[in-house]
């Protein structure tokens, strides 16, 4: 008798296992928040268009890297597709994990995708960027963009902030008459990828690069890279107590909660600030360019990019969703769920233009025609990490901003090799 | 004898399963530990093995390339890595000021309550719960704590009309910040273990100490810490053990910053084996935590005696 049900439970187990491993098609890895959401939903539209089941699975920002490089290192081929922040391409590209498209797109009778799409937004999917062959496709098209309650600016006696020195002016002003309890900026100065992601548009706007044009030297420690790092240090001091550790969400909710009247943010949020339920700033924070310095401003570009693993025993499926889901269509329904398109006619189309909560588009479509991708190195996040311990230590008074910069060329210069 | 011998030939050939049984029967006691053992390889000694494997290779991301064998390569690393020798002067400092701070408040509270406590059921249950929530609960109830601009310390702070602080996000009060939510958590460990102590001390030496007119700290001294030092040690050791291994709160309160004030080696090892995609070198990092634990434990247990 205890044989018996030992053996049907075995069995039923095993069926288990065997229908939970083919229960999808395809499965795609995502992070959490819009953009994962935003591609979940259109997996599930996916599944009752085609017949084709697409299992989504959500993991945190710094998960999905990691879950994503573990399946590529151990070519699992537990993802079919995975939702790539745009900086993590080349290092899944020139480590094997992703699959070159340029078969697929030929079996779709394409040359490759079609010229609706964002030029920018198209050069980071190829690897080496824009040179090389397609190894995803654009989904989310995120870049910064510099959000400020116009009404506060005014009254700090800048009407729009074209240039950092305006910010500053606008910011000193407010947050000397904001009692410890209002600030005139906010920006992510968590140690890593947030500080590293807020300074960058302020380096690039005073000329300055991680690396020279052929990548072949370190350009951190420059004048330009000083001057840059002279304009952070002054918005620092400008800013709330603790915002050495503040990531997007404390800068968000900073925004949303009024305490802080400007910072350079993800398009992503708008949704939350035009949302009654979660913010008190609704119509009252504007949307413009990054300002300049002593160059043209540039956003950081931070495009979603779905990719195909190298190892997925599903690539064809994979592809299609992935051409599907990248539609004009689709990117429409997209936007709409609150992901910003990478597509030039959902940006202009008036159905979406005409509605106030994509009052942000043309200032957003240009901020991605005029961005600048991350540096395209296999080892980003590691230099990322050390530019970031620096910067981190910069924004905490530890060592001085001209040290911030000596260590960090020295870092980056010992973990690429370069001198 | 003949008989015997045919009827015992028989009655083996009639019994059903006849060899299995008897060797299931001559080797039971094997195949009772069998699972235990083959868990115990598959959990434990083939994950440990490997690990030792991997810290002396270099290891790519890309899986078509083959391991490079370093020998001590990685472990020379150690010496000249900055990062690794700021993580481990923080992990230092954070077991040290941890520990000493959970032994001494735990300890006091157990000589405080020792006498009430048994009829204070509800407080005895009210004083455990940190040490059951799950760490990342601690973590980010904590962190909303200590949140600058809407947490509820600061808050208090700016009804009392003292000056805000940035807590987990000052590089002078990061660390003190983790220090403080670990001491909430695990307090109540050392408490519950000292108050287990106290209860088994036996009284015939305290009624002999009173009669030669021993002072209340004499007794606590020469009596109290005596007696109690196994179950000292056996506390000091598991926090010392987990203290070393501290992540949870780090990862989810500073990131490892500001400037990496609260960067641990637990973090570290996590860095360099999921974001730098270096599995080899976080090998060697990790053999190097579980020497330096072996070797403490060891002189620990040493120490205390506890080996008799």
């Amino acid at each position: 008798m205890v044989r018996k049900l030992f053996l049907t439970l075995a069995a039923a187990a095993s069926a288990l296992a065997i229908s939970g491993a083919a229960w999808a098609d395809i499965t795609v890895l995502v992070p959490s928040g819009s953009e994962g959401d935003g591609l979940r939903a259109a997996a599930a539209d996916y599944a009752k268009l085609k017949g084709t089941k697409v299992e989504t699975v959500q993991a945190p920002y710094a998960n999905v890297f990691e879950q994503g490089a573990n399946a590529g290192a151990t070519k699992s081929g537990v993802f079919d597709i995975v939702l790539m922040d745009d900086p993590w391409i080349p290092f899944f590209a020139e480590n094997g994990h992703l699959e070159d498209l340029t078969p697929y797109f030929k079996k779709a009778g394409l040359e490759g995708p079609d010229n609706d799409f964002l030029s920018k937004s198209l050069a980071i999917c190829r690897n080496p960027y824009n040179s090389g062959p397609y190894v995803c496709l654009p989904y989310v098209g995120n870049a910064q963009m510099f959000f400020y309650d116009a009404a506060k600016y005014k009254e700090a006696g800048v009407e729009a902030p074209k240039t950092w020195d305006d910010v500053l002016k606008a910011s000193k002003a407010l947050t000397e008459g904001g009692g410890g309890r209002y600030f005139g900026y906010v920006f992510r100065g968590g140690q890593g990828n947030p500080v590293v992601a807020d300074f960058m548009p302020i380096f690039w706007s005073y000329g300055a690069d991680l690396f020279n044009a052929d990548r072949s030297k370190v350009t951190i420690d420059t004048p330009e890279g000083a001057a840059a790092m002279k304009t952070f240090m002054a918005l620092r001091d400008v800013s709330p107590k603790g915002v050495e550790s503040y990531n997007a969400n404390e800068v968000g909710t900073a925004l949303a909660a009024g305490t802080s009247a400007s910072s350079i943010n993800w398009p992503n949020w708008v949704a939350t600030f035009e949302d009654p339920s979660q913010s008190k700033m609704v119509g009252k924070i504007s949307y413009t360019a990054i300002p300049a310095g002593t160059k043209p401003g540039s956003s950081e570009i931070g495009h979603w990019t779905m990719g195909i693993m190298s190892a997925s025993k599903n690539k064809q499926e994979a592809f299609d969703f992935m051409l599907w889901a990248t539609s004009p269509e689709q990117i429409k329904i997209s936007a709409e769920r609150g992901n910003p398109p990478v597509r030039a006619s959902v940006f202009t189309d008036p159905e979406l233009t005409k509605q106030e909560k994509f009052r942000h588009y043309p200032v957003l479509m240009e901020a991605i025609q005029a961005s600048t991708p991350r540096p395209r190195h296999p080892k980003w996040p590691e230099i990322e990490n050390a530019f970031g311990i620096e910067l981190s230590k910069a924004v905490a008074g530890t060592i001085t901003p001209e040290e911030a910069l000596k260590n960090a060329q020295a870092a980056v210069e010992q973990i690429t090799g370069l001198k | 004898m003949l008989k015997s011998a045919s009827d015992g030939t028989s009655t083996a050939q009639s019994r059903p399963g006849g060899w299995l049984e008897r060797w299931a029967e001559r080797h039971l006691r094997y195949l009772m530990l069998a699972p235990t053992v083959l868990i115990l390889l598959a959990l434990t000694i083939f994950p440990s093995l490997y690990m030792f494997y991997a810290a002396v290779h270099r290891i790519s991301p890309n899986p078509d390339l083959p391991w490079e064998f370093v020998g001590a390569g990685n472990f020379a690393r150690l010496l000249s890595d900055a990062q690794f020798h700021v993580a481990l002067r923080n992990t230092i400092v954070f077991t040290v000021v941890a520990v000493t701070v959970e032994f001494l408040l735990g300890l006091g509270l157990a000589l405080l309550l020792d006498k009430f406590i048994r009829r204070l059921t509800f407080l005895k249950t009210v004083l455990m719960i940190p040490m059951m929530l799950p760490p990342i609960a601690v973590a980010i109830t904590w962190k909303l704590i200590y949140e600058p601009q809407f947490g509820v310390l600061n808050e208090i702070m700016y009804r009392l009309g003292l000056p805000l602080q940035a807590w987990a996000g000052d590089v002078n009060l990061a660390m003190f910040s983790i220090i403080v939510a670990d001491v909430w958590q695990w307090t109540p460990f050392i408490f519950l273990l000292m108050l287990a102590g106290l209860a088994s001390l036996p009284v015939e030496p305290y009624e002999a100490a009173a009669l030669d007119g021993a002072s209340s700290w004499r007794q606590f001294w020469d009596l109290t810490i005596p007696f109690l030092k196994p179950v000292i040690a056996i506390a000091l050791l598991l926090r010392v053990m987990d203290a070393l291994r501290l992540f949870d709160l780090v990862f989810i309160l500073t990131g490892g910053g500001p400037a990496d004030r609260t960067k641990v080696l637990s973090l570290y090892i996590y860095q360099v084996a999921y974001r730098f995609a270096d599995p080899g070198y976080a090998a060697a990092i990790s053999l190097f935590v579980l020497f330096v634990t072996i070797v403490l434990s060891t002189w620990f247990m040493k120490r205390m005696r506890l080996a008799d």
